[in-house]
């Protein structure tokens, strides 16, 4: 077999964040609700990236930040809140002030999000889906023209399909429990829209708890859902999604989220905090420090690991 | 406010939290597939499951299937939904193969704003372009509310919540009325019920619009009508919403939300 080039994939949040987002480019988060890149949005605001197109379904804390920070322009996706903690103000001051900027939205569901994402991973042009029909997500455009069309069954049924977009991304963020040095990456819990809206990259960067031998990847090869020739960086990032979860790692930071839905409630009060956990510290590895190892002890999770399977033929 | 005046007529021996999450509970048939979300009906759902409907399925649209929490998930992405589930995917999984094809029984939903006609909005209050308030938007609920084969939704309620024509039509209730549905093509589906804080609504099967089934113990259909910008029907018999059973509330208070985090403290 001939000798296989090595390509060291593996950098710094930093590295990554400069080498593969420039500003104005089409970039997606991960997650819902759980494994947000966060390593990568905190770093993308100390670089002060400007004119994003940020891609995602449910989006939270990590949309919010990169409002309140100006590095996003527009928009496209299903929810942007943060979710037991209420509404996301810097989106809100955003919308309804335009401070720091007026943003742009263009807004689908979490399932026509999906399709989108699916429609440019598999290469097709559009998805139909049997949702939003009759609802103004049809109806109310922003900057996307058309957003979406409707179409009777070409094939008698009668049945009426709304005709979503494909979703161009130009860089894909995925926080992922672990990867090998090839990038192979490995998730497990709830998936949300992460397969296929990572896919939909054109570039892929990941982020993981942890980097593992080869072998680990291959003895259980259908937990990957990013196969290393399509990955472009890999990050080894420890505690890279706090404060949300990542399975298997550590739990939700609740009072962490509960501290940033108070204080983000005012401009003054987001940028005191945004001083304090982003801007602050220099690199993932001061921000942790600021966490403090016993905050962090304290949400690693307890053990409660699968049975094996038997690969064997 | 019409809210305090209700909690404080009403008995002490519940809050109006756990007599929404029990009447949510009461939503969920034996075996049925419930399509989840966190807060109220969640603990309706866990409720419902320890109680008349063990065998209810709850699927979480960030891909759990038949979750059994051992603690009170804090969001619909939450690991604790994880250990103990039966399937896990993604948002195709259970928007596109459980959801689309119509093997959910029943979708629970919350609002900012309803209509006669049941249409929710979550997404913004005043003008699209310049509103007074931006709200997340749809998240999964315009798929769950198109497609559920019928949704139940819970809010608080004042009269600027229930409202003649919502704002935005995030998910379609009936939309215009009879057929209205039929008319855009979605192809099943819509509100069967709405529960608030004040009582219990249906839909009328001619009319497509929600009248006052029940109030709540200690509140009059007056009170209601004040909290309604519409001219709101009621049945021709409002009955009292049963109160909380012992055992429904001991399950409740042990069991689904021990910590109080939305029944509240």
């Amino acid at each position: 077999m001939a000798e296989r080039e090595v390509h060291d994939k593996r950098m710094s949040v930093a590295e990554a964040v400069r080498k593969f987002i420039p500003d104005g480019c089409r970039l997606r988060s991960c997650g819902i609700g759980l494994r947000k890149p966060m390593a990568f949005v905190y770093e993308i605001m100390r670089q002060r990236k400007r004119d994003l197109t940020f891609l995602q379904s449910g989006m939270t804390e990590d949309a919010d930040l990169l409002i309140g920070a100006g590095c996003v322009g527009r928009v496209e996706g299903s929810y942007l809140g943060l979710e037991a903690f209420g509404l996301a103000h810097c989106y809100r001051r955003s919308i309804e002030k335009g401070v720091p900027r007026r943003i742009e939205i263009e807004e689908y569901s979490n399932f026509g999000m999906t399709m989108r994402f699916m429609a440019t991973a598999m290469g097709l042009p559009f998805m139909p889906i049997r949702s939003q029909l009759g609802s103004d997500l049809l109806r109310v455009e922003s900057f996307l023209h058309p957003k979406a069309a409707v179409l009777e069954d070409p094939f008698g049924s009668g049945a009426k399909v709304a005709l979503l977009p494909a979703c161009p991304v130009d860089v894909a963020l995925l926080h992922a429990q672990r990867c090998d040095e090839d990038g192979n990456a490995q998730l497990w819990g709830q998936l949300g829209d992460d397969v296929w809206g990572s896919m939909a990259g054109k570039r892929i960067v990941v982020s993981v708890e942890e980097v593992v031998p080869t072998k680990v990847v291959r003895r259980d090869p259908n937990r990957t859902v990013v196969p290393g020739f399509r990955v472009d960086a890999i990050v080894p990032a420890p505690f890279g999604a706090h404060p949300y979860q990542v399975q298997g790692y550590y739990d939700a930071d609740a009072a962490f989220r509960k501290d940033y839905a108070e204080r983000s409630a005012t401009l003054e009060g987001w940028t005191a905090w945004a001083d304090e956990w982003v801007y602050g510290p220099e690199d993932h590895a001061a921000y942790l420090a600021k966490v403090g190892e016993a905050r962090l002890g304290g949400l690693r999770a307890k053990r409660i690991l699968s049975g094996r399977v038997n690969y064997g033929y | 406010m019409a809210i305090d005046a209700v909690a404080a007529t009403a008995s002490r021996e519940y809050r109006l939290s756990e007599l929404m999450a029990i009447c949510a509970a009461r939503e969920i048939r034996d075996g049925e597939i419930a399509f989840i979300g966190t807060g109220l009906p969640m603990l309706g759902g866990m409720l419902a499951k320890h109680t008349h409907a063990p065998n209810c399925v709850m699927v979480f649209e960030s891909g759990v299937v038949d979750a059994r929490p051992t603690r009170t998930p804090l969001s619909i992405g939450d690991a604790c939904l994880v250990p103990g589930s039966v399937m896990l995917g993604g948002l195709t999984e259970v928007f596109g193969v459980l959801l689309q094809p119509g093997h959910v029984d029943v979708g629970f939903l919350g609002a900012a704003q309803i209509d006669r006609f049941g249409n929710l909005n979550t997404t913004v209050i005043g003008d699209y372009g310049t509103p007074k308030v931006r709200l997340p938007g749809s998240g999964g609920g315009n798929d769950i509310g198109s497609l559920a084969k019928r949704i139940v939704v819970m809010l608080k309620q004042d009269a600027r919540k229930f409202v003649e024509r919502v704002d935005y039509v995030t998910t379609p209730g009936y939309l215009d009325g009879p057929g209205g549905r039929e008319r855009v093509g979605l192809p099943r589906g819509g509100p069967s019920a709405v529960i608030t804080d004040l009582g219990v609504y249906r839909f009328d099967d001619a009319t497509k619009e929600m009248f006052l089934e029940s109030c709540h113990p200690g509140v009059t259909p007056d009170d209601v009508r004040r909290s309604v910008s519409w001219d709101l029907r009621t049945a021709p018999n409002v009955r009292t919403t049963k109160p909380p059973p012992k055992r429904e509330l001991r399950v409740l208070r042990t069991k689904c939300d021990p910590q109080g985090i939305f029944l509240g403290g």
